[in-house]
């Protein structure tokens, strides 16, 4: 795709190029407007720090990330469970929104991004983090739908967040008896307008990709219907506010001065959880949008995109970026999928705010609300879900994650639900498939540490019952250290045949792969055999 | 086509639910509206008190309380009627908490209960005579948690984290002692009403906004207030047993007679959680304060700063809820801890060679 400035040359190229620039116009600028509340939201109520920092975020992270990030499909800034990290980690450090808190901040932001770039250039480091699985992802973008949702709540309803609180089902089924009982009932009104012009708009595919944008207009002009004969003074309706004074950039520097030192080092464990949080997200999203929609893109790059970024941020007065799940399933869902309609987001933002921020200060919060809402709802696509309930092993993991979403946080939820699928994969794994037949004992699978107790087992069964019993290995394909010290110990004590009927090319080829030319297939293994291939005997 | 009529009954579907949810809001935003218009029946304490405060709705109000004190007759601006109907319903909810006296607990005290855990829990039990605890004299005692020197005190900086808090989120702190996992809105009517009803207090008792005041909070015991023998919870449950035990119960998990609350439970699933400044492991001198200024009743002021001290460890070492934030893994722990402890306490006890006195048994529930 050429730059769309180049299109603006002539007015022909220009109308060739319009139905594809107007797409990605629309996009960022629906992107940029889901993003704005967030950011103010995050960085406020949950990181504790002023709303310029989520701005930043959002303008400037976004922008470096897809200058770095290859992913068609990868939108970064402020996030959730990070901003929340933040607020955690420094609490007991400082007052939030001083100026000791804020450089604290910076100084917890810049040390995430070092870990992180600690995780790119230690290879098996960031290789660690693939080990995170299609169930544990889809489970975990189903809690954060929900959550996202029973987190608009109190919003949509135009109260004040509650933020002394922690579990969310819990939480959600409150926030709705708060908002029926004592909500706001024009904020309600608001909030529900814009759901239905957005859910309505969104049954024409023409207008799909606009539907959000209608939605916000619809909110925001009742809104206005509502301050001009009502009055604001009276309606209470909580608006966007002006965000002219934020500016283009806004420099500044993490903390990191001799008396700081302890409380430095004090957030370092904090940072640590930072910057797993941010990689784990960031690996987990992309891989997830970029099979959605056909496309690959290297995690380490992603995680240096994410490095670097963070690593320059606290200099911006920028919250840390990563990428987000519920911005990357809206671009996913427009069907428009470019770098260009992503940084277009980051640059629309800052138009916004440098020069339109006077009409942007009317939005009300609670349409915002309503469309963080749908977003939410949008997140959770049965088509997604179902195929991990045709495997009873697929449910539990998916099941797990998404539990742990609701019940414990996102960390959690990746630890839960990882811990529970290596677990499977081991499990199967230490269980190779084992058949005798006649005096002949087949092995299927790996001899290892794991899988030794199974063998031994049947093993033990076949030698009390059956003379002269041939081992057959054909189908072996790793022996590890431990089974070939238990094979040469067995083959002392009993009189058994060891065999490998592949045929004698074959098995010479597998011969020359450990002995010979060392031809390297994939990764870099300088010296060592490739252990895919290897056969011990 | 099928396709098109299912996306569109599904749009129907959440059309309807909303809907249905807006009409509903609309139910109870009237029902809340009639409460707030409609007299309230007052506890017997809070009719008391309030007659003794001599409110009444006017255009000026004058407290017989400083009358009685000063000798001065101060006119001060007067209250409307809902601003009335605010405090009185502000008075029940600190003296009924838990909704005995009301008909109709859920609306008439404002869901107070929702956000309270177990049954036992109620303002009025630190905050000792509805909000302001008087000898017979009517001087108010130190270290009384009077909820109108409080209201003096607002709007001060937190001790802990350096913020400014407004009255409203200092009640939050109450909540978050004894929390059901959720506090309530910062705008809900409960922090309102008990907001109006301190207020009340504080400017019938004419208490000058910023100026400190013994009866207001705590007064903290801290190790260095005593002789600095150490914290000891063995001395503490023999103190427990000889000042406390009587109407808190051998496993102090409180008294009930004919379903109205005698003595709260100090421990167990009715008692503040582990997150409570109440709790002698997290803050350890609110709790030895408190003892100290207002208990054992009728004898206040008569237990050592030292002993207050070794009975609050004691009590702290009972199990009790988890806080809210120590997720569900503590929260398990705590609830099995109170299922199993009381029975094999009470197991260990009849085995030993002195058993507990007849009535002590009987209020251990």
């Amino acid at each position: 795709m050429r730059l769309p400035a180049l299109a603006l040359k002539d007015k022909a190229a220009v109308a060739q190029y319009w139905p594809q620039l107007q797409g990605h116009l629309a996009l960022g600028l629906t992107l940029a407007l889901v993003t704005l509340p967030q950011a103010v939201a995050f960085s406020v109520t949950l990181a504790g720090v002023p709303p310029h920092f989520g701005i930043y975020a959002a303008i400037w992270g976004v922008l470096f990330c897809s200058l770095l990030n290859p992913s068609r499909v990868f939108h970064g800034g402020p996030n959730t469970a990070m901003s929340a990290t933040i607020g955690v980690t420094l609490l007991p450090l400082a007052p939030p929104f001083g100026a000791e808190y804020m450089g604290y901040a910076l100084t917890l932001g810049l040390v995430a991004g070092l870990i992180q770039m600690a995780f790119y250039l230690v290879r098996p480091l960031g290789r660690m983090l693939d080990l995170i699985s299609e169930p544990v992802i889809n489970g975990m973008i189903c809690g954060i739908g929900l959550f996202l949702i029973f987190k608009s709540i109190t919003t949509f309803g135009g109260l004040p967040l509650n933020t002394e609180v922690e579990w969310p089902v819990w939480i959600a089924w409150q926030s709705l008896l708060a908002v029926l009982e004592i909500g706001n009932m024009q904020a309600i009104q608001v909030g529900l307008i814009t759901l239905i012009a957005c859910v309505v708009v969104q049954q024409f595919a023409r207008l799909r990709k606009w539907a959000i944008l209608i939605g916000i207009v619809a909110g925001t002009l009742y809104s206005e219907y509502l301050s001009a004969t009502v009055g604001l003074e009276n309606t209470l309706i909580e608006q966007i506010g002006n965000l002219a004074s934020i500016g283009l950039v806004y420099p500044s520097l993490p903390l990191f001065n001799q008396e700081a030192m302890p409380d430095v080092i004090a957030l370092v464990p904090g940072a640590v959880t930072l910057a797993l949080l941010g990689l784990f997200q960031t690996v987990a999203a992309m891989r997830r949008m970029n099979r959605k929609v056909g496309g690959y893109t290297d995690s380490r790059k992603a995680i240096f995109s994410d490095a670097v970024s963070n690593c320059l941020l606290p200099f911006l007065s920028s919250l840390p970026t990563c990428a987000s799940f519920n911005r990357m399933w809206l671009v996913n869902q427009l069907g428009i999928h470019s770098r260009i309609a992503i940084a277009s987001s980051a640059l629309w933002l800052l138009v916004l705010v440098l020069f339109l921020a006077p009409l942007i200060a009317v939005i009300p919060m609670p349409a915002m609300a309503a469309i963080i809402m749908l977003l939410g709802a949008n997140m959770i696509q049965w088509e997604d879900i179902k195929p991990h309930f045709k495997d009873r092993r697929e449910a539990v993991v998916f099941t797990a994650s998404f539990l742990a979403v609701l019940l414990l946080d996102l960390f959690s939820a990746v630890l839960v639900g990882s811990v529970l699928a290596i677990a499977y994969s081991k499990w199967a794994q230490a269980h190779p498939n084992i058949s005798l037949r006649g005096n002949v004992l087949k092995l299927r699978g790996n001899l290892y540490y794991g899988s030794l107790p199974v063998v031994e087992s049947t093993f033990h069964g076949a030698i009390a019952r059956t003379r002269d019993l041939i081992i057959d290995f054909s189908d072996c394909y790793y022996i590890d250290q431990e089974g070939i010290r238990w094979l040469a110990a067995t083959k002392t004590k009993h009189k058994i045949t060891f065999t490998d009927r592949r045929s004698g090319s074959e098995r010479r080829q597998g011969e020359r792969r450990v002995t010979g030319a060392r031809k390297r297939i994939a990764g870099r293994r300088r010296d060592r055999p490739d252990r895919r291939q290897r056969s011990e005997f | 086509m099928s396709a098109q009529i299912a996306k569109l009954a599904r749009v129907l579907v959440l059309l309807v639910v909303l809907g249905g949810l807006y009409v509903l809001a609309i139910h109870k935003h009237e029902q809340r509206e009639t409460l707030r218009r409609a007299d309230v029946a007052l506890t017997p304490g809070c009719a008391d008190k309030l007659a003794r405060y001599g409110l009444v709705a006017g255009e000026h109000y004058q407290s017989p309380y400083v009358l009685a004190k000063d000798g001065v007759a101060a006119k001060l601006r007067g209250y409307t009627q809902p601003d009335v109907r605010a405090i009185q319903r502000g008075c029940n909810i600190i003296d009924d908490t838990q909704g005995h006296f009301a008909r109709d607990t859920g609306l008439e005290r404002w869901n107070s209960k929702r956000f309270i855990r177990g049954s036992h829990t109620s303002c009025d039990h630190c905050h000792q005579g509805i909000g302001d605890k008087q000898d017979a004299e009517g001087n108010r005692l130190k270290g009384s948690l009077s909820l109108a020197a409080s209201w003096a005190m607002a709007d001060m900086y937190d001790r802990f984290t350096g913020l400014l808090l407004p009255y409203e989120l200092r009640q939050m702190q109450c909540y978050i002692n004894s929390s059901n996992g959720y506090k309530p809105n910062i705008s809900d009517d409960l922090i309102r009403d008990v907001t109006a009803y301190s207020r009340f207090l504080s400017a019938a008792l004419d208490l000058k906004i910023g100026n400190h005041y013994d009866e207001q909070g705590v007064d903290e015991i801290a190790a260095s207030a005593t002789v600095k023998q150490g914290d000891d919870y063995i001395r503490g449950e023999a103190l427990y047993k000889d000042k406390c035990q009587s109407c808190h119960g051998r496993q102090a998990v409180g008294t009930v007679a004919d379903g109205r609350v005698i003595a709260p439970a100090l421990a167990g699933p009715n008692a503040w959680n582990m997150q409570s400044r109440n709790y002698f492991y997290y803050v350890s001198t609110i709790l030895p304060g408190f003892i100290c200024r207002n208990m054992p009743l009728g004898q206040e002021n008569t237990l050592s700063n030292q002993e207050c001290r070794d009975i609050a460890y004691y009590i702290s070492n009972l199990p009790r809820p988890a806080g809210d934030r120590q997720g569900p893994l503590i929260a398990l722990q705590n609830q099995f801890l109170m299922a199993v402890m009381p029975p094999l306490m009470r197991l260990t006890e009849s085995q030993t060679k002195d058993p507990a006195p007849a009535q002590h048994a009987a209020g251990a529930r």
